[in-house]
């Protein structure tokens, strides 16, 4: 295991190496200098030379990359010119924000969507099946944004039940505590992520009791309660891990679409707006820390296989 | 909207309304406001209307203001780098605690407004060169009153600040102020005296280079605890100035820092998140100038999208906001849930730039030909866009500035429109002009040459009417540019449409920061500039202007642009933008209106105060609670 990880680890740098190379070089293929965007049109052009120079722009390309890694290696992620802030506060003033909208979600998605397509593989093409069936593809095929203007409509505006945006505290306790302002935005994310996570939970359940050991169980007479606990669920759960695993990202990542529509500062948005000024510091940060966790994500659900499938060895 | 240039505030004369009893009714104000409905105020070419005011509740309180995506403020020193500068960190956010020195605009009236205004109208002599400025005599937070010392300060702050780098304050340009002055002295306690090395235009002075607000010159020290230090020192400015600045970058101090707290305007700020941009602001006991009585506090509530800002608007959970543009199609729905809302556009234009370097098919030549661009303006159908794009919301233009917001500037001719939408003009001109027209085919050059009735100077016979236009892909200019593409096709013009974002147009479709793709690009539609009251084109269209993306170069328009920013004749700029009319540098489109919603419950002790909202401005020390 250690020498696996070790290994793992070794290759995880090099991909993030890669990443950070090919996106700064992106970045600056496309724009060499963001001083127009940040400035204005009228701006002269002493004053664009001036911000050039005054945040490295005038130099090489090959020379601002290593002045970045410097940084980085530094632990300095940069300063957001737009913004007026170190990347690393932008980032710690919404990354409890994003974790905790994403992470609950997630987490009720989990607790709802594996029950669900486990009841929908035993009760396959019952009623209730069906209509679970039907109710995930429309959110599977809704946009996130669709479904939270109707949530609002209907239970923030029609009905005046809950509220029409998100909490507004700095506080992320009171974020925690806020479930008339929180309830829509994570129902959002929640019915997307049950429409997406029910369909595979069905189709691996139904693959699992089509096994022969399946057969064998309930051929040995052992009751279906305990057919479907000790034999079904943990080998019709294994492609979930790896899927949930491939959801980590999304912590960093936030949600874009929900924060917008819900007017929750988090990480998604930061790097919408990043992107639209051009704020290459927080680019790169929010690239790279994405990039680790998508590495750590598919570590995380590697050992999980392992320890919910002995028979898989990490080698 | 995408709208470049920086938007000044403009001026309300509003009289002072210091008893709750007086908010009600309205002041003895010079604002321009009609009515044509009893007791409802417009404007000509406005939306909505600004109902009479409403009897006062009497209590103060929390007046909700809300900022569109990407518009809260993040920057509070009253010298503005160009990176930060926009109308939400000066008008709605530092205006508030340091008002101008001359405040712009009156109600949506592109004017100075004297009443709050901090100096008194200036003294002019020595042929434009010396400008004598005479402070009011209003109180900063700290009790004292504002001292031409404080006015020198800022002046020698600002020289400061664009010596360590020209993109430390907005409106520098080289050559122009701080750079010309000569000398300053302060004769007595309210009075500075500013001689400049060349003579100015005094109104293009006033309204659009030194508003700023003004900097006390407590405030000259190096560091939060450090001796007061002689600021004429150029030395001691540039210290001074570093250490500002670094106080302005540091947002999560902005509500406790002492440095803040020493105002003079209408309001002191009380909380401040850096994360989201709100902020809480509270009215300032020892302001000066006119305010109703009671002041209630004034919160701006960011928004992070154009759906957030209207679902509060419907919840009512919004006090005054920004009609967001898309939304602009359900107004009609904001009377039942118990907002006013009031539109107008803001002041400035939209156009379609030229590129007048492009090679590609001779393209260069052809644009260069005033015929030519004549016929294009006669197929760009202004009043059919506002009607089908613009939701009937908006204004046209015919030069630099729109017809609405009203000005004095505004030349008689560019109230109407001198090449009407009439594609048959178009082709008219074209044929007169040596060219062979093929509605909804391709129009080519007939008579080469530079004789009358022939194409002009380097068009080829055989050449084409063809060339591509790269457009902004964000409501109406796709929608516009479309239209006038179909339009120019029945009169043979091919134009192939493709989109961009603004960002990639401005750094990529631009002959200044671009030239490698001088030959690349006929005509593009990035937007258009917002003006200040003084609506000179210096910079957008001079020959080697910053703010142009195509080469026009006119010797013309650069001698009517500099008499505008140069000459005392205070109708240089009117003769300029008449030029514009006429010569054409651009092609001109409609502007859309910016729109305002306040709840029935909040009132105004002048319409101005809600009027001016259109122009970006915002002014809460006139707002109050109704009954």
């Amino acid at each position: 295991m250690t020498a696996y990880l070790l290994r793992r680890l070794g290759t995880s740098i090099i991909v993030l190496i890669g990443i950070s190379i090919f996106i700064f070089l992106l970045l600056h293929a496309i724009f060499p200098s963001p001083a127009r965007v940040e400035l204005g049109l009228r701006a002269n052009q002493a004053q664009v030379n001036a911000w050039n120079l005054q945040h490295g722009f005038d130099r090489p390309v090959i020379e601002q990359y290593l002045s970045y890694i410097n940084g980085l290696l530094h632990g300095n992620l940069g300063y957001s010119y737009a913004d007026n802030q170190t990347v690393a506060a932008l980032f710690a003033e919404r990354l409890a924000r994003s974790i905790y909208l994403s992470g609950i979600s997630l987490l009720f998605a989990i607790l709802i969507a594996l029950p669900l397509g486990i009841f929908q593989a035993v009760k396959r093409n019952s009623l209730g099946d069906n209509v679970a069936t039907s109710a995930a593809f429309i959110l599977y095929s809704m946009p996130s944004f669709f479904l939270g203007i109707i949530l609002i409509q209907v239970f923030a505006i029609s009905f005046p039940i809950f509220s029409f945006e998100a909490s507004q505290s700095t506080s992320i306790w009171v974020v925690m505590g806020d479930w008339n302002a929180m309830f829509l935005p994570i129902l959002t994310l929640t019915l997307l992520t049950v429409a997406n996570f029910s369909r595979y939970m069905r189709s691996s359940s139904i693959d699992v009791l089509a096994q022969d050991y399946i057969k064998v169980a309930r051929a040995k007479g052992l009751p279906e309660r305990l057919v479907l606990m000790r034999h079904m669920v943990r080998n019709a759960s294994l492609p979930m891990i790896t899927l949930i695993g491939l959801f980590l990202p999304a912590l960093l990542a936030g949600n874009l679409i929900v924060e917008t529509l819900f007017n929750y500062q988090g990480l998604g948005l930061l790097f919408y707006n990043s992107l639209s000024k051009e704020d290459y510091p927080v680019l790169l940060a929010y690239t790279l820390i994405g990039a680790v966790f998508v590495v750590l994500g598919n570590l995380v659900a590697d050992i999980a296989l392992t320890v919910a499938d002995p028979r898989i060895r990490l080698a | 909207m995408t709208r470049f240039g920086k938007k000044r505030i403009g001026g309300l004369a509003l009289a002072v309304a210091t008893l709750t009893a007086l908010a009600a009714c309205s002041s003895s104000s010079s604002s321009s406001s009609t009515t044509t409905t009893p007791g409802v105020t417009t404007q000509p070419g406005s939306i909505g209307g600004i109902p009479a005011a409403g009897t006062p509740s009497g209590t103060a309180g929390s007046i909700t203001f809300g900022f569109a995506p990407n518009d809260s403020p993040n920057w509070i020193l009253p010298i503005t780098n160009a990176a930060d500068n926009s109308v939400y960190n000066t008008f709605d956010f530092g205006w508030q605690l340091w008002r101008p020195l001359y405040y712009t605009f009156d109600g949506s009236t592109p004017t100075v407004d004297q009443t709050l205004s901090v100096a008194d109208p200036p003294v002019w002599s020595n042929g434009d060169k010396t400008v004598s400025i005479t402070l009011k005599p209003w109180k900063w937070s700290n009790g004292q009153t504002l001292s031409s010392k404080d006015l020198e300060f800022t002046f020698d702050e600002t020289k400061a600040a664009v010596k360590a780098s020209p993109a430390n304050w907005a409106d520098y340009t080289p050559g122009y102020f701080p750079d010309t002055i000569a000398s300053m002295s302060t004769p007595s306690a309210s009075t500075l005296v500013v001689n400049l090395t060349k003579s100015v235009n005094p109104t293009f002075l006033e309204e659009d280079i030194i508003n700023n607000g003004i900097m006390p010159a407590a405030w000259a020290k190096d560091s939060a605890n450090g001796p007061t230090l002689d600021f004429t020192n150029p030395a001691n400015a540039a210290k001074i100035f570093s250490f500002l600045n670094a106080q302005s970058k540091s947002l999560s101090t902005y509500a406790t820092n002492p440095l803040w707290q020493d105002v003079y305007g209408p309001y002191k700020l009380s909380s401040y998140n850096a994360t989201t941009g709100a902020f809480t602001m509270v009215p300032n006991p020892s302001y000066s100038g006119p305010h109703v009585t009671p002041m209630s506090d004034f919160v701006g509530v960011p928004f992070t999208s154009d759906a957030a800002q209207f679902n509060a608007i419907k919840a009512g959970s919004i006090d005054i906001s920004v009609v967001p543009p898309e939304d602009a199609p359900e107004i009609s729905t904001l009377k039942a849930l118990g907002y006013n809302y009031f539109g107008l556009p803001s002041y400035g234009d939209y156009f379609v730039t030229y590129n007048f370097s492009d090679k590609t098919g001779d393209f260069n030549n052809i644009v260069a030909q005033l015929y030519f661009r004549q016929a294009m303006q006669h197929l760009e159908d202004q009043a059919g866009q506002i009607k089908a794009y613009l939701n009937g919301d908006g204004s046209p233009g015919y030069t630099a500035i729109a017809v609405y917001p009203q000005t004095s500037f505004l030349p008689a001719s560019a109230a109407t429109n001198p090449y009407p939408f009439s594609v048959s003009d178009a082709i008219s001109i074209l044929k007169a002009n040596g060219w062979n027209v093929v509605p909804n085919g391709t129009d080519t050059c007939a008579k080469p040459g530079t004789g009358a009735g022939e194409c002009g100077a380097g068009i080829p016979a055989g050449t084409k009417l063809a060339f591509n236009d790269i457009y902004n892909t964000v409501s109406p200019y796709t929608q516009e540019d479309e239209d006038l593409a179909s339009d120019a096709k029945q009169a043979g013009i091919e134009i192939t449409l493709s989109g961009s974002n603004f960002n990639y147009i401005i750094q990529n479709y631009n002959d200044a920061a671009s030239p490698a793709n001088d030959s690349k690009w006929a005509l593009e539609d990035f937007g258009g500039y917002s003006f200040s009251t003084y609506p000179t084109a210096f910079g957008v269209f001079n020959t080697g202007g910053s703010g142009q993306l195509g080469d026009y170069s006119s010797p013309q328009a650069d001698a009517l642009i500099n008499a505008s920013v140069s000459s005392p004749n205070p109708s240089a700029v009117t003769n300029e933008l008449s030029y514009y009319e006429t010569n054409l540098p651009v092609l001109w489109q409609p502007v859309r209106d910016h729109i305002y919603a306040w709840k029935t419950n909040i009132s105004s002790s002048d319409p101005s105060a809600l009027e001016n909202l259109t122009q970006y401005a915002a002014t809460p020390e006139f707002w109050y609670l109704t009954k």
